[in-house]
């Protein structure tokens, strides 16, 4: 009887022909859009070796030649050919962001899960923990990381992880305690399911959506945290294409060849541009 | 009423006074969207309401009540993007054709709103008082009005925050805003449906009240006929978005003339209904409002139906102050004697004369505080004793904080007990939780959920399936069923899967936690048969939590009122209704609103 909310349609005479996907089908023109850049992005970024026209290591043309037909984006002071070191570039970044995502979600999800499905002391101590290093702030932990470990890709992966599973910790106790407030964990525990099935079947599922949506809202984030410690010369060291590096190499130069800071810094804005506004996408649609 | 003067045309005069109109609604079409979906939640009421008039709209869950409401308010959400067509005219407004400021201004000067939830229509962090001074001048006529509506000590009252009230005081103050500036309207939106029985039996003689003294209107809207039979002096009975039926309270309920409202007054429970058979359930299901049926909307439930029903939507025919959307009203003899329902079978005999259910001078308390912080823990039972024997029903009543909910928790396991004795034998019982929606795992296709314990026991993936298609068909649940989410369902048949999942491996002992208290009436009736059937067929043993003295009374064979966390009487359940002990047992009776005793 929700007499307060003007529609309530729980009459349902028929069950609706909808899957549990069907969200997805009917979607608005704008979502669809920004869904399909996300998807060219992750193909781009996946098939960039195939798809760059030169090899980005070698020299291909004169030093410093301007955009033209045979090289759109122009080439750099070496003579390498910047289309191909872009796309290299956002093939690095992209995964790179993903991966710092990956490991976060499963660790903080793991410790939020933990905290929140425990509770009690076990979740004082890990919500302490995940407080400590949320303490820190972000850029300077950073940094003192990947310059104790020397630069390197590998290292910036690390020094980035460890700054972003503290947030996902969080929210994913948050939305276990939710869910772990529903009954349906208490008829499931009527029901004979063990602790573990009650975590993994009952509680578990229920959290993924909010971390799948956090996750595209953080993509954003993550690149343009990457790209700027690569900007500062902490990330992989320069003859390998990365887009902060070359914006940072580039920079030097901006009066005489300004293609060579600004496209890889217009790739940067991209990639933020579209992981954002996917992620919004995403969450409205889990959200509704 | 002679049946040749029926006639159709637009309503006559038939509101109960002669006052003039307050509101007159005329084909009123309301369309609301959710997602790529529209329903079509209103579809041409027709509706007066004179000055100083109270029209209960009665309905079940989705038969659009609540959006006439909120239509008549201005309320509707702009996010369901509604449209509205028809005529409406509140206290001279045009209010469909009035712009948002017209608007604003009609509700501040001429309607007033109470909803179910003072809760969540009183903005928590504001004090009463300031509230209250948002509709009047002073402090001091907001201490009149607190004292109007009947709340003690109004002066301490207005520097009180919302939480710090008890649900009843809460309502008092909704109504108290409601009526503070002498609207000529109020729409109150299931008003009593959140508070216990002896509260609500004062908020109706409030309502009454202030009505006689204030000689404003009320539209009362409830699921319920027999709150709307206490303060309306005309009801409009609604069904998937139309009116089947309107007139006179005493007439419309001593005569029903429309075969739904009948059904309604059938399925309803009393405390003379007939405890040694089923209780007569309306079959089916209301019609999906997104394609709704050609013709009478009822016509798939109504055993009275005929190919003209399905046609077109009947109109309202009206005779003299009565109305009714039935073609075969004038047909129909709805007073003949339906047949009853069919008496219950006889239970399996029991397999030992162990008790399902032991406890001796339990307590029950809750710890207070967080980890490291713990304060003094609160006793939520004391001293209670309880023995159900095999097969046995008992009911267990009592108000909200009375500790049934408690006990039962308790027996199931899900809470600790603090002292005294608790067994409930080998098996472990299962439970019915009063909201089957949020008791169900809402990723998990229903054929999961009911095996679950299947599962537990170790049971191979053929044999699951078998099993939990007999469970389904026993409770009712068609086979396609299977692989839908408890989403997809609707509240009957979601309570449904949580009677299956606990009985598919039958337990000694079922606990019902108030199972049908958040169904409509027409739905309830048939998950109390299928309780009342399942434990006789096999043979367990029911505690059924109920704030409801009828349904405690054909569900169960003996009944142990519980108030401030002890029983206070015990007792088989006719003879404790019929000759209460304890004074707060007869209080409880008292209480329950009754459908013919209009009580003035």
């Amino acid at each position: 009887m929700a007499a307060i909310e003007p529609i309530d349609l729980t009459t349902r005479a028929a069950l609706p022909r909808r899957s549990r996907f069907s969200g997805l089908v009917s979607i608005s023109v704008p979502d669809r859009i920004a869904l399909t850049a996300l998807g060219l992005v992750t193909a781009v970024a996946l098939l960039a070796p195939v798809l760059a026209p030169h090899n980005p290591r070698r020299q291909v043309g004169s030093p410093y030649a301007s955009p033209s037909a045979a090289f759109p984006l122009g080439t750099d002071e070496a003579g390498r050919d910047m289309l191909s070191r872009v796309l290299l570039g956002v093939q690095t970044t992209w995964l790179t962001a993903l991966l710092v995502i990956a490991i976060g979600v499963l660790l903080g999800g793991l410790v939020g899960l933990v905290a929140g499905a425990a509770g009690g002391w076990v979740d004082s101590v890990l919500m302490r923990i995940t407080d400590l290093f949320l303490a820190m702030p972000a850029a300077v932990l950073a940094i003192s990381v990947v310059a104790a470990l020397g630069p390197s890709l590998t290292n910036i992966v690390i020094a980035v992880s460890i700054l972003w599973w503290p947030y996902y910790a969080r929210l994913i106790r948050v939305q276990v305690r939710e869910l772990a407030a529903r009954p349906h964990l208490e008829a499931a525990r009527l029901a004979g399911c063990g602790r573990l099935r009650l975590v993994v079947r009952h509680l578990l599922p229920g959290a993924v959506p909010v971390a799948i949506v956090a996750a595209s809202l953080d993509m954003g984030g993550a690149i343009g945290l990457l790209a700027g410690l690569s900007f500062l010369g902490l990330g992989t060291p320069p003859p390998s294409p990365e887009l902060g590096s070359m914006t940072a190499s580039g920079s030097t130069q901006l009066l005489t060849a300004w293609w060579l800071a600004v496209c890889p810094a217009l790739a940067v804005f991209l990639l933020c541009l579209v992981s954002n506004v996917a992620g919004d996408t995403l969450r409205d649609l889990v959200d509704r | 009423m002679s049946r040749s003067t029926t006639v159709a045309a637009s309503p006559p005069d038939v509101t109960a006074t002669d006052a003039p109109l307050v509101v007159s609604a005329r084909d009123l079409h309301v369309d609301l969207s959710r997602k790529q979906e529209t329903s079509h939640v209103l579809r041409g009421v027709d509706l007066d309401i004179a000055q100083g008039e109270v029209v209960g709209l009665v309905g079940e869950s989705g038969s659009g009540k609540s959006v006439l409401g909120l239509t008549f308010l201005g309320l509707l959400r702009r996010e369901a993007r509604p449209q509205v067509t028809g005529d409406l005219s509140i206290a001279g407004v045009d209010v469909l054709a009035a712009s948002e400021g017209e608007l604003r201004l009609l509700r501040r000067e001429r309607l007033g709103a109470i909803f179910q939830d003072p809760m969540t229509s009183l903005d928590p962090t504001m004090r009463v008082g300031a509230q209250l001074r948002e509709v009047v001048d002073s402090d001091a006529e907001a201490v009149e009005l607190l004292e109007a509506v009947g709340i003690p000590d109004p002066q301490r009252r207005l520097r009180a925050f919302p939480h710090e009230l008890s649900g009843g005081l809460r309502q008092r103050v909704m109504i108290a805003i409601a009526v503070a500036g002498d609207p000529q309207l109020i729409v109150a939106d299931e008003p009593t449906t959140a508070l216990d029985v002896t509260i609500q039996a004062q908020i109706l003689s409030l309502l009454d009240r202030l009505r006689r003294e204030r000689g404003c209107s009320i539209l009362f809207i409830t699921h319920d006929l027999a709150v709307a039979s206490q303060v309306a002096d005309r009801v409009a009975v609604l069904y998937a978005g139309r009116i089947a039926e309107i007139g006179p309270t005493a007439e419309l309920l001593a005569a029903p003339k429309h075969p739904y409202t009948a059904a309604l007054l059938r399925s309803r429970l009393d405390l003379s209904s007939d405890r040694a058979r089923r209780i007569v359930a309306l079959p089916g299901q209301p019609p999906d409002l997104r394609q709704p049926p050609p013709g009478c909307p009822f016509a798939p439930r109504c055993s009275y139906r005929r190919d003209k029903c399905e046609v077109a939507p009947p109109p309202v025919l009206w005779a003299g102050a009565r109305g009714v959307a039935c073609v075969r009203a004038a047909e129909i003899d709805l007073l003949e004697e339906v047949e009853g329902g069919v008496a219950w079978d006889s239970p399996a005999a029991p397999a030992d004369d162990l008790p399902a259910l032991r406890a001796v001078d339990l307590e029950v308390s809750v710890a207070r505080g967080a980890w490291l912080r713990r304060r003094e823990p609160i006793r939520i039972l004391e001293c209670v004793s309880l023995e159900v024997a095999q097969g046995e029903a008992v009911a267990l009543v009592g108000e909200s904080g009375s500790g049934k909910t408690t006990f039962i928790r308790a027996a199931a396991g899900l809470m600790p007990v603090t002292a005294g004795l608790l067994e409930v034998g080998d098996s472990a019982p299962q439970m019915i939780f009063q909201d089957a929606g949020s008791s169900l795992t809402p990723w998990l296709a229903i054929g999961d959920l009911i095996g679950e314990r299947l599962r537990a026991a170790g049971a191979g993936r053929t044999e699951r399936r078998a099993k939990v298609l007999d469970a389904m068909e026993m409770v009712g649940l068609p086979e396609r069923l299977f692989k839908a989410r408890p989403a997809q369902l609707s509240g009957g048949q979601r309570q449904r899967v949580a009677i299956a999942r606990a009985v598919i491996v039958p337990p000694r002992l079922l606990l019902c936690d108030e199972p049908t208290s958040a169904l409509d009436v027409s739905i309830a009736a048939g998950v109390l048969n299928l309780l009342g059937d399942l434990r006789r067929r096999l043979g367990m043993a029911l505690v059924f939590v109920t704030h409801d003295l009828a349904v405690a009374r054909v569900i169960a064979d003996r009944v142990a009122v519980m108030h401030a966390g002890r029983i206070v009487e015990m007792g088989p359940v006719e003879d404790v209704l019929r000759s209460p002990d304890a004074s707060y047992t007869r209080t409880l009776i008292a209480s329950i609103p009754g459908l013919r005793d209009q009580g003035r």
